[in-house]
């Protein structure tokens, strides 16, 4: 019955069945009862990726494969998202004290900051309140914003085609940067100021802006993805505090 | 121009031609995120395991044996790859509903959305090895022939496994109420 179903019965067998079928009321109504599931599991849409993903997979394989060379830390960390951002962020908090400590990063920028990477006791934990994808030509991936306490999280997993520009624009001044994280160990540049923190970036990064929340008011962050001074993409990400 | 196959496809990709690769990406990632969301019921987990199967794929197109049709080395990494994940989390993921806009009225995207979550849940009640014939079969429209070379077993224990997994898939959905 299966295989008729399926249409991979042969022309024997379809004989049988059918007389089968014709004298058996009850392998006639089992035989309507499984074609119904059949139509019915069919008729479920398939469901899309999302579309960032062809960008990222795209950016992460190299021109040649190439075998004989041993991978790094990051390229183990980057090539398997499955270690997700757990492991990112591990290796991003080593990172990052290291680039904080270089002269790569402004320093001008930083005066209402008030904590860095190692203030972040549970740096893991936290809800997704909001997150938005980016499909761009210039920039992809999604951006999320989660919220661990008083602290809100956005978690950036993007890859961009040449140097971009992330402007994070959350107004409310009562609401600090207090932290920075990050996989990749250069290439990355932040600044703050009261009110936004700009990002520079280029290729596949993954990064987190913490944010201190303490009133628990209601933010919109408001960014801004540029190049050269145009303006990509723009998206804005919500958080409103239960009741 | 006629459109090159998945051989011709590969053999340009291991010469370092990246446009080929891309090629075979935009045939099969939706099938590939299909399967795995299939199987893991958690968009997230899906497209991370998408990711890593078409790196792995690229790493290794020189070890693929062109004797075998390459959606069933890549079908089979895919739903080895989710299997993999599944036995990491070893926990069910809640439902997801993320409606999708594709111009239908409100009432039929909550009708649809409601009969890919039940045959979703049905599904997640079903063991792997059976879980895997359905998604084949029905999500990614194998045959039999193709479901025995992607999970290298007869086609005889396809059919069985398939009869099996229809009637616990049935059983489920009378549970639930459908």
């Amino acid at each position: 019955m299966n295989a008729d179903i399926d249409g991979e019965i042969d022309q024997a067998d379809k004989g049988h069945l059918d007389e089968f079928l014709a004298a058996n009321d009850e392998a006639c109504a089992l035989r309507a009862e499984l074609e119904t599931l059949c139509g019915t599991i069919d008729s479920v849409e398939a469901v899309s990726p999302p579309p960032h993903i062809r960008h990222v997979i795209m950016n992460a394989v190299k021109p040649t494969p190439t075998k004989t060379e041993s991978p790094g830390i990051l390229d183990i960390l980057f090539a398997s998202p499955v270690l997700k951002y757990s492991a990112t962020f591990a290796a991003g908090v080593l990172l990052t004290m290291s680039i904080l400590s270089s002269d790569e990063i402004s320093h001008r920028a930083f005066d209402d900051v008030t904590g860095l990477v190692g203030t972040i006791s549970d740096p893991i934990s936290g809800d997704i309140v909001n997150s938005i994808s980016v499909d761009n030509a210039g920039v992809a991936g999604q951006v999320s914003l989660r919220r661990a306490g008083s602290m809100l999280i956005l978690d950036f997993d993007l890859v961009t085609n040449g140097p971009v520009e992330i402007e994070a624009d959350y107004r409310d001044r009562s609401i600090w940067f207090n932290g920075f994280a990050q996989l990749e160990s250069s290439g990355t540049t932040i600044s703050a100021k009261s009110g936004s923190v700009t990002l520079g970036m280029e290729g596949k990064r993954r990064y987190a802006v913490y944010l201190q929340n303490s009133g628990e008011r209601d933010v919109t962050v408001n960014l801004r993805f540029l190049t050269g001074g145009e303006v990509l993409h723009e998206a804005s990400l919500k958080f409103e505090p239960e009741d | 121009m006629s459109k090159p196959d998945d051989t011709t496809l590969i053999e340009r990709c291991i010469k370092g031609d990246r446009k080929a690769f891309e090629t075979l990406l935009i045939q099969y990632e939706k099938p590939v995120f299909n399967a795995a969301y299939r199987m893991l019921n958690n968009k997230e987990d899906a497209s991370d395991v998408t990711q890593t199967v078409f790196l792995k794929v690229y790493e290794n197109l020189d070890s693929f044996d062109p004797s075998r049709r390459f959606f069933s080395w890549l079908y089979r990494i895919a739903l080895n790859e989710s299997i993999n994940v599944l036995g990491k989390q070893k926990r069910l993921e809640p439902l997801q509903h993320e409606p999708a806009d594709d111009g239908k009225s409100p009432e039929q995207e909550v009708a649809s959305a409601e009969l890919s979550a039940e045959i979703q849940a049905a599904l997640m009640t079903v063991k792997t090895e059976y879980r895997t014939v359905v998604i084949l079969k029905h999500f990614l429209g194998c045959s039999y022939m193709e479901i025995s070379e992607v999970l290298e077993i007869p086609e005889k224990t396809v059919k069985s496994r398939l009869y099996s997994a229809r009637q616990m898939l049935k059983d489920a959905l009378t549970r639930s109420g459908n």
